[in-house]
């Protein structure tokens, strides 16, 4: 059975999108385990000069690092990622690194019709870059609109036809975990690529 | 011009401050930039509302205040920095200081990219309706392999480089004034022709033969006319009161009012505290200035078409509410048309007012709460929970 990490992409103390997590770890519990991990806990990045993560950092990134496989959950904010998601990727790419050629798949959920689609687009660009490189898989977007009225009393998602293309896109990703792990060509390169990367003295 | 900029990193030193740095030097002739940095301001939490915090409210207000504003913008992982991320949150949650305000992006980065990435995000996060800032198209200023690019006086060393930076903020300030044209009442059309703002003309009461632009007009103009003052009584309509009494009467309203004829000179106005203190400048010294003289160029065509309303009928008072004041003040400007029993337009009576004690009062005495409209998702919505800022709410 396959071990993944879900990060709910925001600090707020009610999200849908840890909702969401919460309903895919239930949901899939026969095929997967996964740990709902927080980000609101972690400070906000700002470049040490050792290239040391904070402990809460190291915590969330040995979890990673463990891990088949990372789902991520974010919101839209001003058609982007939220602040404090961005900053939990900073801290990762500045420091440990623990995404690189990591299967990810991202799910996402907001009020209004959208789903988080621009924020979902701006993700997997970020996710791809040289200093993170995480295996996003592809043509897999979850978009969860009207979130707030998406799940009943339980928890579970009320749409059947949303479950089965959840359902779908989560097979799926067992499946990428999978051949990913078969790409290895590349992974030298990113690594090196990955070390060598800098933002220094932006 | 006023123009803020905005470094876009929290790191102790930046290139992007640099280049921002730069800018307000080698382009104090054109442009007046104060330099703001973000590395106070806390991480957005909408469970959390700082927005009333001063280094929040801080950037809000100088924003305002500014006719525009340039940002710079490192890129960290194809983005924007989580630190920039965080302040366009904050001024989209509770507070929209860039709504309608004209941006300005440029950027430096280490590598060659020079922050090509993070500067798309950023247009389309300055895009969302939250922010709803006027971005100037085009003009991308990439400065790559940015640690080889400023010489030991902190300018930039390559002579193509600065010319076209000095190109693209030269456009910037068309720019604003394009967008000025844009947010003015009548759109497109310059209206400042409409009227006669330099005061060319005289009318019965005009005060000839005195230079309007004298810091002692009032002392000339009353030489000239034996203006009364002190303990002469004067008979109005209805009563009779001393020079002085009238005075203090109209000190005591609670407003500043400010009185501009009907050949738009500025006449009077209830001089009893300094300009830094009122809700409206006003100095002594430009008691007789024609209006064109109290204003900059850019509001030559707003005041016109004010003052077009007021003359015409077509209004008797227009209204505008000013909020470079903070969020515990809503001041409002009231133009209100001065006419006499034949309906005649004489002047402008200009009142300026902070009307929240006002409203909070009648808040108070009824019992009465505000509350949200069902249209605007911006303060209902947002505050319990997460997935989506107000801003994008309203959109989806």
């Amino acid at each position: 059975m396959k071990n993944f990490v879900g990060i709910v992409g925001t600090n707020s103390d009610s999200s849908t999108n840890r909702q969401l997590l919460q309903f895919i770890q239930k949901h899939f519990a026969g095929k997967a385990n996964m740990e709902v991990c927080e980000i609101k806990d972690l400070p906000s990045f700002n470049k040490p000069k050792d290239r040391e993560p904070p402990v809460e950092v190291q915590k969330l990134s040995d979890k990673i690092m463990e891990a088949d496989g990372v789902i991520i959950s974010t919101p839209e904010y001003n058609h982007s990622v939220p602040a404090v998601l961005k900053s939990t990727l900073e801290w990762l790419s500045y420091t440990t690194q623990p995404l690189i050629d990591k299967p990810v798949m991202i799910t996402g959920a907001s009020y209004g019709r959208l789903g988080s689609s621009r924020s979902q687009a701006h993700l997997r660009q970020m996710l791809d870059a040289p200093e993170l490189k995480a295996r996003i898989m592809p043509s897999s977007e979850f978009l969860l609109g009207y979130s707030l009225q998406a799940f009943d009393e339980n928890g579970d998602l009320k749409n059947q036809s949303k479950i089965e293309e959840l359902e779908g896109i989560f097979n799926d990703f067992i499946q990428f975990v999978d051949i990913t792990n078969q790409l290895v060509s590349a992974k030298s390169v990113h690594k090196k690529q990955a070390q060598r990367f800098s933002w220094e003295d932006h | 011009m006023k123009i803020v900029g905005i470094v876009g990193s929290n790191a102790d030193f930046s290139y992007n401050r640099l280049l921002l740095d730069f800018i307000a030097k080698k382009f104090n002739k054109l442009i007046d930039v104060e330099v703001l940095d973000i590395a106070d301001v806390p991480m957005f939490n909408q469970s959390d509302d700082q927005t009333n915090s001063d280094v929040i409210q801080d950037l809000n207000k100088k924003i305002l205040g500014a006719d525009g504003v340039i940002i710079a913008t490192p890129e960290y992982n194809h983005s924007i920095p989580s630190a920039l991320q965080s302040v366009l949150e904050w001024l989209s949650f509770k507070i929209h200081p860039l709504d309608g305000k004209p941006v300005m992006i440029v950027g430096a980065s280490y590598d060659v990219q020079g922050s090509s990435r993070s500067q798309l995000h950023l247009r389309q996060i300055l895009d969302a309706p939250g922010v709803n800032a006027v971005v100037m198209p085009g003009n991308e200023f990439l400065l790559g392999e940015v640690h080889k690019a400023f010489d030991k006086e902190k300018n930039l060393k390559d002579k193509e480089t600065t010319q076209f930076l000095e190109s693209c903020i030269k456009k910037f300030i068309r720019f604003i004034n394009v967008v000025n044209v844009m947010h003015s009442p009548d759109g497109m059309k310059d209206l400042s022709s409409t009227e006669d703002l330099y005061a060319t003309g005289f009318i019965d009461t005009t005060i000839k033969d005195i230079n309007m632009l004298d810091d002692d007009w009032v002392e000339q103009a009353a030489n000239k006319t034996n203006a009364v003052d002190g303990n002469t009584y004067v008979k109005l309509n209805r009563g009779i009161l001393t020079v002085d009494q009238i005075n203090y009467f109209l000190d005591s309203m609670p407003a500043e009012l400010t009185f501009a004829d009907s050949n738009n000179q500025f006449l009077y106005y209830n001089y009893k505290y300094e300009a830094e203190d009122m809700l409206a400048a006003r100095r002594p010294e430009q008691v007789g200035y024609p209006l064109a003289e109290c204003h900059p160029d850019r509001a030559y065509s707003s005041v016109a078409w004010v003052i077009q309303q007021l003359r015409t009928g077509k209004e008797d008072v227009v209204r505008t509410h000013v909020p470079t004041h903070g969020p515990d003040k809503f001041v409002v400007h009231s133009y209100q048309a001065v006419r006499n029993g034949e309906g005649n337009y004489l002047g402008i009576n200009e009142y300026v007012r902070d009307i929240k004690p006002i409203i909070d009062w009648y808040l108070e005495q009824t019992g009465q709460q505000l509350t949200g409209g069902g249209v605007d998702a911006v303060s209902g919505a947002t505050s319990k929970v997460d997935s989506v800022s107000g801003a994008t709410v309203k959109n989806n």
